[in-house]
């Protein structure tokens, strides 16, 4: 059995605004494993994108523990302020939003490299090789010099997922990555995410509100009002392999 | 190049008009504080360099007439280094073929080639005058339209007309150097007196010391020594006036109103730090998603600050490509300006180290101190703020914590609004929102107030300086106000004039003043400086005296006068009653102070004494030389005819008359200077005003960027682009009318500050302030129309997204 990559320990989470305060987690326990497809399913407002906010480290939390286990280090993140969070985060993590987040006055290519840049990993030179290793698997390598705002959504997203790998982070966390694409589309990204599972070894966390898309991941945890209430393993190629 | 620096570089050319606001806020700081610290070092450099190239004179002695014997014994006095001869007389003269006469005081010389002191500098022809020729000096070529070859006329005391050949044009910066006033100069050589009907004799003399030219201490040391000696000889001296080698005499005024100048380019600095604060501020909060990305994908807080304050510097680099240049001329500009109105020369165009540092210093330090604060609290932005898409930041929003009630303003609106109501008055509801509006950024709103209110307080400020400045030059004129004054070369009867001068049509009245030359002494019997004492009749209704202590002169009045506040810079206890020790025609005698009156120091102490006594002083019992003439009307165009015609009629009637001129003549030459350095301030006024207009335009502009949302809604529930660009003029307009009350508070303390520190720069004396709806009146007009103006841009701009874009703004 894999080992767990990242570990919640009691996890909770409350916004306090004007109108009183808001629980938005409660006690979340949760392992996850190196080299799944996790995915985390919810309705609008039960605290997935929350919950992933804790694991990458973008949010606060109120209380409890996350710990990542990767490259050999143990790394409990909330005990790091926002600039060492920032920085751990660019090289071990990569983070998808529904809403693409590219830099608009930035190329596809420059977008990629940006993470390379500002974690000084690569030399100019091997981080223009690299973006344009991961355009090539994108597909997307004819259109590297073009602005976000001149490719399809869709194109977009994978640009977006390869900037999330362009420092080769063994985790990436995906907050509906396919929420604004159109169902061919999304299918599209579930096969590269598949992919980088199976091929790069990767592991993932993706939050969605759509139950249907259950079956894609190796593993799926539903959240309602902040707690975890299931879990379910589907009978997916994802585990068929991890079985062998 | 890397990414992070193509995102700066791509900031920096992608919006360009945010640039440019950005830029220009800059470059209008950077711009004045170099016109006007470049203009000081080069006017502070040449004003001196150029004054004592031409060798001025330390000492200048007017004197009665004397010889060459008297000359070498001056020549020979001890601590004396150079002494030159000249005799100096004022006639009116005309261009061929003009019958426009202007007044030249006409300067011989011995000998041109021997000329060692207040040298003259070559312009055009000759730089020597033959027997019976003349030059010009530059300056007089303002006046009278003569080219070189031409004859000059010249009227004689006695009304006869001679011709003199004008055989060049010279440049003299030292003789009257330190007088605004002083009439323009010609020059002949003594040869020529008998042609002009005047002894060749010298009236002036005008000295160096062989030592310590430059200590004012030892000069005037030196020169009452040579007086006193020439006093004792018999050669009566009635006023000298010293002055340094490398002081221009008028380098302080020069200097304090540059610094009047510098005080207001600094605020300008000030100001436009403000409006870089909003814009940068502004920036930040709209690239909050981008931080957010960057922060994302790895970016921590010192590289997001780097990269803004690249972008920081990088409009500063920009706006200092635009203001160096310009600054530059602006500086070279404005310092031959003043250097040809105080008739000095300058060294050349050149760039002022100094200055150029300056600009450098302000273009790059005021940006990142004015955008420091908003960089290092957007580089600090977490990234679920950032990424959250609160960018409208509306400080109004009920944050946690906070008490559950509408805020103050809210509040009032909402009660006003229902009292109105309640009276049947409606206020529609998109002023509503723009009211709303208005107190959403508070920060961003005080900045822009701020900027707004300052160049409105300097605008308005201005002209109060201007009419009050005025006011004095009309008041100081209250101690001349004859329409007409005539001085003749020789005493008349007053009753002789009185008899021919109301022959003359248009003269009310006429009365006879004296004038006594004497020097004001310490009590151990040194010079202290020169007093001028006039002595109208003590119920001349000429004089109108704005006294500080005591009371006017009186006809009974012996041995008393009233002197001008200057004399308290010699002796500054000096109170009505006290004794003061003056020498007069050669003896020394004790008058009484009975009053002191307010006077333009720099024109030296006046002093008035009643004619009643004046007449036993100077043995002058019901005579005089000059007479002051009240004609019916008192215009300047009535005033220059009656002493045209008054000039005509005694000249015809055998008077032999020196000069006749108008009351106004002498006050318009005072104005126009001052009305020169009324143009300046109002020009650094209109820059803290641009740099007010630009603010509001930046403040609009980001105001209808950050709520793109906010009317995109409004167009989705029915409003038209007339609805949505009066909600956003209307806020620029309640911002522009806040400024403007702020403004008319703010002008008050302004208007007394810049009078003050104007009135002892040129005057020496601070004077009453006047205010005047002028200033009011042109900058509601003003702010009304910026307003309107700053914010239509932004409002088309709104007015022109489509609902589906500014629902999907972000």
């Amino acid at each position: 059995m894999s080992s767990s990559i990242i570990e919640l320990r009691n996890v909770s989470k409350t916004y306090s605004t004007a109108a009183g305060d808001f629980i938005a987690l409660t006690n979340v326990n949760m392992n996850i494993l190196a080299g799944e497809f996790l995915g985390i399913v919810g309705k609008s407002g039960a605290g997935k994108s929350t919950l992933l906010n804790m694991i990458n480290g973008v949010d606060q939390l109120s209380s409890g523990e996350v710990i990542v286990r990767a490259d050999n280090e143990n790394i409990s993140i909330h005990t790091m302020s926002e600039d060492e969070r920032a920085r751990w985060r660019g090289k071990k993590m990569g983070v998808v939003y529904q809403s693409f987040q590219l830099l608009p006055m930035l190329t596809l290519i420059d977008n990629i490299t940006l993470p390379m840049d500002l974690s000084d990993n690569y030399k100019p030179r091997e981080s223009k090789e690299r973006a344009m290793q991961l355009l090539q698997l994108m597909e997307l390598e004819e259109h590297a010099n073009k602005l976000p705002a001149f490719i399809s959504g869709g194109q977009q997203q994978r640009v977006a997922i390869a900037r999330a790998l362009a420092n080769d982070p063994p985790i990436l966390v995906a907050d509906e990555p396919t929420g604004s694409l159109d169902s061919i589309t999304a299918d599209h990204i579930f096969e590269v995410f598949e992919h980088l599972i199976t091929d790069q070894g990767k592991t993932i966390v993706m939050v969605t509100h759509d139950v249907g898309l259950v079956s894609r991941f190796s593993r799926s945890l539903t959240i309602a009002d902040g707690e975890l209430l299931s879990e379910s393993i589907p009978d997916t190629k994802l585990n068929h392999g991890r079985k062998k | 190049m890397r990414p992070r620096w193509r995102k700066v570089l791509h900031d920096l050319i992608d919006n360009k008009a945010r640039t440019l606001l950005v830029v220009l806020s800059i470059a209008v700081g950077v711009f004045s504080i170099g016109v006007i610290s470049g203009a000081y070092q080069i006017i502070s450099n040449d004003m001196s360099v150029s004054y004592a190239a031409n060798h001025p004179a330390n000492v200048e002695l007017r004197m009665a007439n004397y010889n060459t014997d008297v000359l070498t014994s001056i020549h020979n006095a001890q601590g004396i280094g150079e002494a030159e001869g000249r005799r100096v007389n004022n006639f009116r003269v005309r261009a061929q073929g003009s019958d426009q006469w202007v007044a030249l005081d006409v300067v011989a010389l011995e000998s041109f080639s021997k000329n060692q002191v207040n040298l003259l500098a070559p312009v055009s022809g000759a730089v020597e005058a033959g027997k019976d020729e003349i030059l010009l000096e530059k300056d007089a070529l303002k006046k009278l339209n003569a080219a070189v070859g031409e004859n000059l006329t010249l009227e004689l005391s006695d009304g006869t007309l001679k011709e003199l050949k004008l055989v060049g044009i010279v440049q003299d910066v030292s003789t009257g150097a330190g007088d605004f006033l002083a009439p323009p100069f010609a020059y002949v050589v003594m040869k020529t007196l008998p042609t002009l009907r005047q002894p060749e004799l010298f009236n002036r003399a005008y000295v160096t010391v062989a030592e310590g030219q430059d200590d004012i201490a030892n000069i005037r040391e030196v020169g009452t020594a040579l007086k006193d000696r020439l006093d004792k000889n018999g050669t009566a001296v009635s006023r000298t006036r010293f002055s340094e080698t490398h002081k221009h005499p008028l380098a302080d005024t020069v200097n304090a109103i540059l610094g009047i100048l510098l005080a207001l380019g600094i605020l300008i600095v000030f100001l436009s730090s403000s409006l870089i604060a909003n814009t940068l501020s502004a920036l930040l909060s709209q690239h909050l998603r981008h931080i957010g990305v960057i922060k994302l994908v790895g970016g921590r807080n010192k590289q997001v600050f780097a990269m803004y304050l690249t972008l920081i510097m990088a409009f500063g680099v920009l706006a200092l490509l635009i203001a160096v240049p310009l600054g530059g001329q602006g500086a070279y500009g404005l310092a031959l300006f003043i250097a040809n109105k105080l008739r000095f020369n300058l060294l050349g165009y050149r760039i002022v180290p100094m200055a150029l540092m300056i600009q450098v210093a302000v273009g790059l330090l005021v940006p990142l101190v004015a955008g420091l604060a908003p960089v290092i609290s957007g580089s600090r932005i977490t990234v679920l703020r950032a990424l959250s898409g609160d960018l409208a930041g509306d400080e109004n929003k009920p944050q946690a914590g906070q008490p559950d009630r509408l805020p103050w303003f809210d509040y009032m609106l909402v009660r006003v609004t229902r009292i109105l109501a309640m009276r049947g008055i409606h206020i529609p509801r998109p002023f509503i929102i723009s009211l709303r509006n208005t107190f959403r950024r508070r920060g961003r709103l005080m900045l822009t107030l701020f900027t707004l209110t300052m160049g409105g307080a300097i605008f308005i400020a201005v002209f109060n300086v201007r009419v009050t400045l005025h006011d004095y030059i009309g008041a100081i004129g209250s101690y001349f106000r004859a329409d007409v004054t005539v001085d003749f070369d020789k005493t008349y009867r007053l009753s002789e004039i009185q008899n021919f001068g109301l022959q003359v049509d248009g003269v009310e009245r006429v009365e006879a003043w004296q004038f006594i030359g004497t020097e004001l002494l310490y009590p151990d019997g040194a010079v202290a400086d020169n007093l001028n004492m006039l002595a109208p009749p003590a119920n001349s209704k000429l004089v109108n005296p704005i006294i500080v202590a005591g009371r006017w002169i009186r006809a009974d009045d012996v041995r008393k006068f009233a002197v001008s506040e200057a004399i308290l810079n010699f002796f500054p206890d000096l109170k009505p009653g006290d004794p003061i020790h003056l020498k007069i025609k050669g003896r020394t005698e004790v008058w009484e102070v009975v009053g002191i009156f307010k006077f333009v120091g720099r024109e030296g102490i006046l002093a008035y004494t009643p004619f009643e006594y004046s007449s036993q002083v100077l043995n002058l019992t019901n005579r005089s030389s000059s007479y002051r003439f009240v004609t019916t009307q008192h215009d300047r165009a009535t005033q220059d005819l009656m002493a045209e015609r008054l000039d005509h009629f005694f000249r015809g009637a055998g008077f032999k008359v020196r000069q006749a001129e108008s009351g106004l003549a002498s006050l318009d030459t005072a104005s126009e200077s001052l009305d020169t350095l009324v143009v300046f301030l109002l020009i650094m006024a209109i820059l803290t005003a641009i740099v007010g207009a630009m603010g509001l335009t930046g403040t609009m502009g980001m105001n209808v960027l950050e709520r793109t949302r906010e009317i995109g809604i409004m167009r989705a529930i029915g409003a038209d682009d007339r609805a949505v660009m009066r909600t956003v003029i209307a806020e620029g307009f309640v911002i522009g009318a806040m400024s403007f009350g702020l403004a008319i508070i703010l002008s008050i303390p302004f208007t007394y500050l810049l009078s003050t520190i104007v009135s002892l720069a040129v005057f020496e004396t601070p004077i009453d302030v006047v205010f005047t709806y002028m200033g009011y009146a042109i900058w509601f007009g003003l702010i009304l129309v910026l307003s309107v103006v700053a914010s239509i841009l932004p409002a088309r701009n709104a007015a022109r997204l489509t609902i589906r874009e500014v629902l999907a703004y972000e």
